[in-house]
């Protein structure tokens, strides 16, 4: 028999027993769209790391000196420990860098973790939450900011300590509908009062965190209002992306220097870029990526055999359409084929259902929740290969069953 | 033997059962030639359906030979017997044997499809195999929309349309009323009429009538080997 009609076959059977083909395929459904969804959701989020959060938080071409790296998740207590001993992060420390690195297109020095966040007023306006960072001028060139209205925060704003600030687009635009009528107005951030010097412009959303919910302080007003805190960083942005490896080694001499360590010292310093928290991402996805194949190998191999049970069923209930079959000169290929076929057909249908399943639950998934999704051509590929391979492996023994049965044996069985 | 389709040697089969042995066929000897019309007798559980299956090579002797068209089929491999299943036999069983869920030109088709025919062969071959068994206008019918005489024209035109050497059939009317027999025996003649070497099991004397020769056997063996009639 020709494998066209074998095909044809197989799809008559598999068809007229539409909810039994269902109920055989669950497994793999569940099992492929799992895969798919899960994959569709990590490689989306991935893509969502690498463009924007990375940048976003850090800066493009930009790296930081720290005193705590930026994965500090990852460590272990011991090495938690250590850490919590190093000194902050200091101007002087900042200054040092700075002449370093004279080729850089802007370092700067901005409060760090835990950002704090105040109710910011106007008049009778109020916006919530608003994070509050505090900043020097540069830190302005390091997240690319531009401004659709007023002008950024400047040295002597520093120097003098000013009660000025610059606003993200989406407090200005809560508190004045127009960005333009805030320049010049007085507004509260934390109990105090502070002339609004600038707006900038909107960043957008990035896993459903807005990064406009902003207010920039003066970094000294800052201290003065949250004291000096041991997150300080550095923020370093290079001209292109090539000069970020030297700048970041030179940083780090610097900052040797700067500190007195001696040769074979450990630094009490972390120098990270970006790169940090996509590697920790990247980490994070790993972990993951080693669980879900075991996961997804348990559901297949569940689903092939539940395929396995339900076709030597179907070679018993049909002992006698393939004695049939046999008396009319069907070979042993023949039958081992048609059983064979069928089985394929069957599960790369269930691989193909998983897909779709897959690919709708990471539409859901990525229209209710901030997570995006990416569905990859090769995980499609994968899941279907899965599908394919399940059939073949666990449709040879009911197939090749089905192909030994004597015509006559077969015949006689009711 | 000139112009023999079948030739047997001391053909038996035994089968065990247990501890015990039953001879279904014991040492069988005979030939049958081309456009003989052959009815095998004898009381139930003589052997006849044994015999009619080794020869249709649905089962296998456990002793002696078996030639078919010179070809010693008793020690062929399964695929060279699936081939001459395919090409060399027709044969109709007393329950059809067809497949329910296949139309009736399809269940017709099945013996071309295994014999590796075109789509369109396939299709203007069964149509006359089902011509010529009356059911021309009945092909799209599934065996559960057809009455029990028209189910076996369709399994005679499925014997038929591989133009078998030999065609075979097991009780066909076992299954059928005296009214529906008849007309099937009438299928039966006009075949044999047209050229057809036809083997037929039956325990109907009326049937055995009709034949140019009669086989009888008892416990496994040839009782007789008559000529009821001069060949016509
Ligand atoms: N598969 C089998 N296993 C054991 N004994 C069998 C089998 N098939 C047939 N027989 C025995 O072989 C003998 C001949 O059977 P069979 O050829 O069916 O007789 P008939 O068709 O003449 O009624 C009987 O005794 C029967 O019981
Ligand atoms: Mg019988």
């Amino acid at each position: 028999m020709p494998f066209f009609e074998a095909w044809r076959l197989a799809f008559r059977v598999i068809l007229s027993n539409k909810l039994r083909s269902f109920f055989t395929l669950l497994g793999i459904i569940v099992s492929v769209g799992f895969l798919v969804a899960v994959v569709a959701i990590i490689q989306g989020m991935n893509a969502y790391v690498k463009e924007n959060i990375a940048g976003a938080v850090i800066g493009t071409n930009a790296f930081q000196v720290r005193r705590t790296p930026i994965t500090i998740g990852l460590l272990d207590d011991e090495q938690v420990r250590i850490i919590q001993r190093r000194p902050r992060i200091t101007r002087r420390d900042a200054a040092a860098v700075g002449r370093a690195l004279p080729e850089a297109r802007a370092v700067a020095l901005q409060s760090g973790w835990p950002t704090p966040s105040s109710d910011v007023r106007y008049r009778n306006q109020r916006v919530g939450d608003v994070l509050v960072f505090g900043v020097t001028p540069p830190y302005q060139t390091v997240q690319d900011y531009r401004f659709t209205a007023g002008t950024p925060l400047t040295d002597p704003d520093i120097r003098e300590r000013r009660y000025v600030c610059a606003l993200g687009f989406e407090v200005a635009d809560k508190l004045f509908g127009n960005p333009a009528l805030a320049i010049g107005r007085k507004i509260r951030v934390a109990g105090r009062e502070f002339t609004v010097k600038g707006v900038i412009a909107q960043k957008g959303r990035v896993l459903g965190q807005s990064f406009d919910g902003f207010v920039l302080l003066p970094l000294s007003t800052f201290e003065s209002i949250y004291g000096r805190r041991k997150t300080t960083v550095i923020s370093v942005k290079m001209n292109h992306a090539e000069a970020v490896a030297p700048g970041m080694s030179r940083a780090e001499e610097a900052m040797r220097l700067a500190h007195r360590l001696r040769p074979g010292e450990e630094n009490d310093f972390t120098v990270d870029k970006a790169d940090a928290l996509v590697e920790f991402w990247r980490n994070l996805t790993r972990v993951l990526f080693t669980v879900i194949p075991a996961v997804v190998a348990i559901g297949i191999v569940v689903g092939g055999i539940v395929i396995m049970n339900i076709m030597l069923m179907s070679v018993n209930e049909r002992t006698r359409e393939i004695g049939i079959r046999k008396s009319l000169g069907a070979t042993r290929a023949d039958i081992r084929r048609q059983f064979l076929v069928e089985a394929i057909t069957l599960s790369t249908l269930g691989g193909a259902l998983g897909v779709a399943a897959g690919w709708i639950l990471a539409n859901i998934v990525s229209y209710v929740s901030p997570l995006p999704a990416r569905i990859t051509l090769w995980s499609v590929a994968v899941a279907l290969t899965l599908g394919a391979g399940t059939g073949i492996l666990f449709g040879v023994y009911p197939a090749t069953r089905a192909a030994r049965l004597d015509p006559i044996t077969a015949l006689r069985r009711e | 033997m000139p112009d023999c389709v079948i030739q047997t040697r001391e053909l038996s089969r035994e089968y065990q059962l247990g501890s015990e042995h039953i001879h279904a066929l014991r040492d069988v000897s005979f030939a049958i030639r081309r456009n003989e019309y052959v009815v095998i007798m004898g009381p139930s559980g003589s052997g006849k359906s044994t015999l009619l299956n080794v020869i249709g090579c649905l089962d296998s002797p456990t002793g002696g030979e078996y030639w078919l068209n010179g070809q010693e089929v008793s020690r062929m491999g399964d695929l060279a017997l699936a081939r001459v299943r395919n090409r060399e036999i027709g044969f109709v069983f007393q329950t059809f044997n067809l497949l329910p869920r296949a139309t009736a030109l399809h269940n017709v088709e099945l013996p071309l499809v295994y014999g590796g025919h075109s789509a369109r062969e396939r299709r203007l071959r069964a149509t006359e195999a089902l011509a010529r068994v009356g059911l021309a206008d009945r092909m799209d019918h599934r065996p559960n929309e057809l009455s029990g005489g028209q189910r076996q024209r369709v399994a005679i035109a499925r014997a038929l349309v591989s133009r078998p050497s030999i065609l075979l059939a097991d009780e066909p009317t076992g299954n059928l009323d005296s009214a529906t027999s008849q007309e099937i025996m009438q299928v039966f003649h006009r075949l044999h009429a047209d050229g057809q070497t036809i083997v037929l099991v039956t325990h109907e004397l009326d049937i055995a009538a009709h034949a140019q020769r009669v086989v009888t056997l008892r416990d496994g063996r040839i009782a007789s080997d008559e000529r009821t009639r001069s060949a016509a």
